[in-house]
């Protein structure tokens, strides 16, 4: 059990370490970020063609459209419009019970507008129980499943399901928008064995594919984003050395550099001083490292005041180029939000369709064992979490 | 990953989850057709001996309070009349909340809201039917669960009502409001003879349901004579 009171020191001095940090050289941070993202607004193609050739150890943007200090409004959502979302859940294996089985719970939600039709709401689990599924092998190793293996099996399945899902709603004849939780960018390919990010990149371009072929556009949302990015792009901008920044040969090794005045600000709080609601930012070019395995769909992104807060919203390289689509995109994540209350109502939605609750994972697991036991097989949990489920004193 | 393939050839039918609530639009006016055809109004989905919870075939539409319904149970027509109907989330962690929209708004810009509500009533069973007459003894099994709900046409409602038990039945059970569900009823029965027979017949039927009554509540005058002044109070059905 949780010691509470003596969390409750530590929790203390946390904060209060991070008041006196923050207050006014937060604020003061802040305002330094405005006059300099307000410096670049016109001249946002000279810092981007500084940020080509910077090299900095924090992740730097491309600008692919500017001004950077003004906020675009957002064009109406159209009169008819289908608005499709995907969101997943599991239950990780676990070997403590009775069997190391693993679950995924996809949450489908298509929400039409303008139009008398009956959205769908709907879930649909899928169990992996089978060698390949719990021992993978990958790389020339064969590994058992763990759960960052399956959270990035989960976020995966998601995109193409939603793919699926908008494709044959644009194919119904609803003119769509595919809406997924979180980034576009699969950060956990980076340090993956060959073979597993080939697979799973085929996947993914194949998504993006066939969206771009039916012209449905696909956004990643996400709500409270905490990067840094443009911020970082301002700091190479401050930055004093000739041409480009070299973070490496940095000549105020050990002592506070010119771009230090801004670091710390994340995006999200900046676009804050500069969005008015409903409004989105500039259009950036992502540069993560993973990207290079893309191919066409590059990931771009913009932030967007969606009523609350400024969420982040990420699409491929075919959404940033298309200027209709790009408008659809920014129309509909402002319109979501508006009916879900700060969030966009489709995604809320898929998140209560795949949602797996504690006692659902229980009467898993209940189930489960039932079936073990009628079929004569070994029904055994471990010691350890028989041990949890009578505890006796 | 296998699974990954996107192949672009699905159907939306194919994203249809196991209970099956959603249909698209062609196919959920055809299967509400036949719904219609049927003339189901609701689908049991809580019962005991004397009385059970339907689901109503579509939200907002409960029979009325006080009519007379009939549930096709394992072979055996039960005979009940409507005490409560409500609306709700089916979702039992969430609430709806205030939209300031009318229902009309809310239909184009939140569909999703009208999936998440049902519209539930509860049934009184007075008894089941035998060889097409009334029984007035509880039936001796429960309605089974996804039983069917339909509404009593008009000669089964006579039949029902024939007997002056029901005012009884109504009278002794526990935990409903008793005397709304009592005028409900015997309302529904004269209408369904006014129409049916003619004013006179309706008139004389009233007269005898009025002599029953004074003999079940000759304990409790005043109840009796706020029932009568209600009843009087409706002139001419």
């Amino acid at each position: 059990m949780l010691d509470l009171s003596a969390v409750r020191c530590q929790i203390d001095s946390m904060v209060a370490d991070q008041a006196e940090v923050g207050n006014v050289t937060y604020e003061e941070r802040v305002e330094a970020a405005l006059a300099q993202l307000k410096r670049w607004n016109e001249d946002w193609a000279t810092l981007d063609e500084r940020l080509a050739q910077s090299h900095t150890p924090w992740q730097t943007p491309r600008i692919f459209q500017g001004p950077l200090a003004q906020g675009i409004a957002p064009p109406a959502r159209p009169e008819r419009l289908s608005v499709a979302a995907t969101d997943g859940s599991q239950i990780f294996p676990d070997r403590h019970e009775v069997s190391p089985c693993f679950l995924l719970n996809i949450g489908y939600v298509l929400l039409h507008y303008g139009t008398d039709d009956r959205p769908l709401l709907s879930s649909r689990p899928t169990l992996y129980w089978r060698d390949e599924d719990l021992f993978p092998q990958w790389g020339g190793r064969r590994t058992a499943v763990n759960r960052e293996l399956v959270g990035f099996r989960r976020s995966l399945l998601e995109l193409t399901e939603l793919a699926e899902l908008a494709a044959a709603s644009q194919a119904a004849g609803h003119p769509t928008v595919a809406l997924t939780d979180g980034t576009l960018v699969f950060w956990g390919l980076d340090a993956r064995p060959p073979d597993f990010r080939a697979a799973s990149l085929a996947a993914l371009c194949s998504a993006f594919d066939l969206l771009q072929s039916r012209g449905v556009p696909i956004a990643g949302y996400i709500s409270r984003p905490g990067s840094p990015e443009l911020v970082n792009a301002l700091r190479v901008g401050l930055c004093p050395m000739d041409e480009a920044a070299e973070c490496e040969r940095c000549p105020w090794l050990g002592q506070v550099p010119p771009c230090a005045p801004v670091e710390g600000v994340s995006d999200a709080v900046l676009f804050r001083r500069v969005l008015n609601p409903g409004e989105r930012s500039a259009v950036f070019e992502n540069r993560s490292r993973v990207l290079q395995d893309y191919g066409a769909h590059q990931v771009f992104f913009f932030y967007v005041h969606a009523g609350d807060e400024v969420g982040r919203v990420e699409i491929p390289r075919y959404v940033a180029q298309d200027k209709d689509l790009l408008e659809l995109v920014h129309g509909t994540i402002v319109d979501q939000a508006a009916k879900g209350r700060g969030y966009p109502v489709s995604l809320a939605e898929a998140h209560e369709r795949a949602v797996v609750r504690g006692t659902d994972r229980e009467g898993f697991y209940r189930h489960l064992e039932e079936v073990f036991v009628r079929h004569d097989i070994d029904a055994r949990v471990s010691r350890k979490s028989l041990r949890k489920r009578t505890v006796g004193v | 990953m296998t699974e990954g393939e996107v192949t672009g050839t699905r159907s939306l039918e194919s994203f249809v989850d196991g209970d099956g609530r959603f249909v698209p639009h062609s196919r959920a006016q055809e299967i509400d057709a036949n719904a219609a055809a049927t003339g189901r109004v609701g689908e049991v989905v809580e019962s005991s001996t004397t009385t059970l919870i339907a689901e109503a075939r579509r939200l907002h539409h409960a029979p009325d309070f006080g009519a007379f319904v009939r549930v096709e149970s394992d072979g055996r027509d039960l005979i009940g009349v409507v005490h409560n109907a409500s609306t709700q989330s089916s979702e039992p962690n969430r609430r709806p909340m205030a939209y300031g929209k009318t229902e009309a708004e809310l239909r184009a810009e939140q569909p999703q809201i009208f999936e998440l509500l049902r519209t539930q009533f509860e049934v009184f069973v007075l008894g089941y039917l035998h060889d097409d007459s009334m029984v007035h003894l509880f039936p001796p099994q429960p309605a089974r669960i996804h039983s069917f709900v339909f509404p009593c046409p008009v000669e089964q409602v006579l039949a029902v009502t024939e007997d002056p038990q029901f005012l009884r039945s109504l009278l002794e059970a526990t935990g409903l409001p008793t005397d709304e569900l009592l005028l409900a009823t015997l309302r529904h029965a004269l209408k369904g003879r006014a129409d049916e027979a003619g004013e006179t017949k309706a008139g004389q039927y009233l007269v005898r349901m009025g002599a029953e009554l004074s003999r079940l509540l000759r304990d409790d005058y005043d109840r009796l004579s706020s029932l009568v002044r209600r009843i009087t109070s409706w002139g001419q059905v």
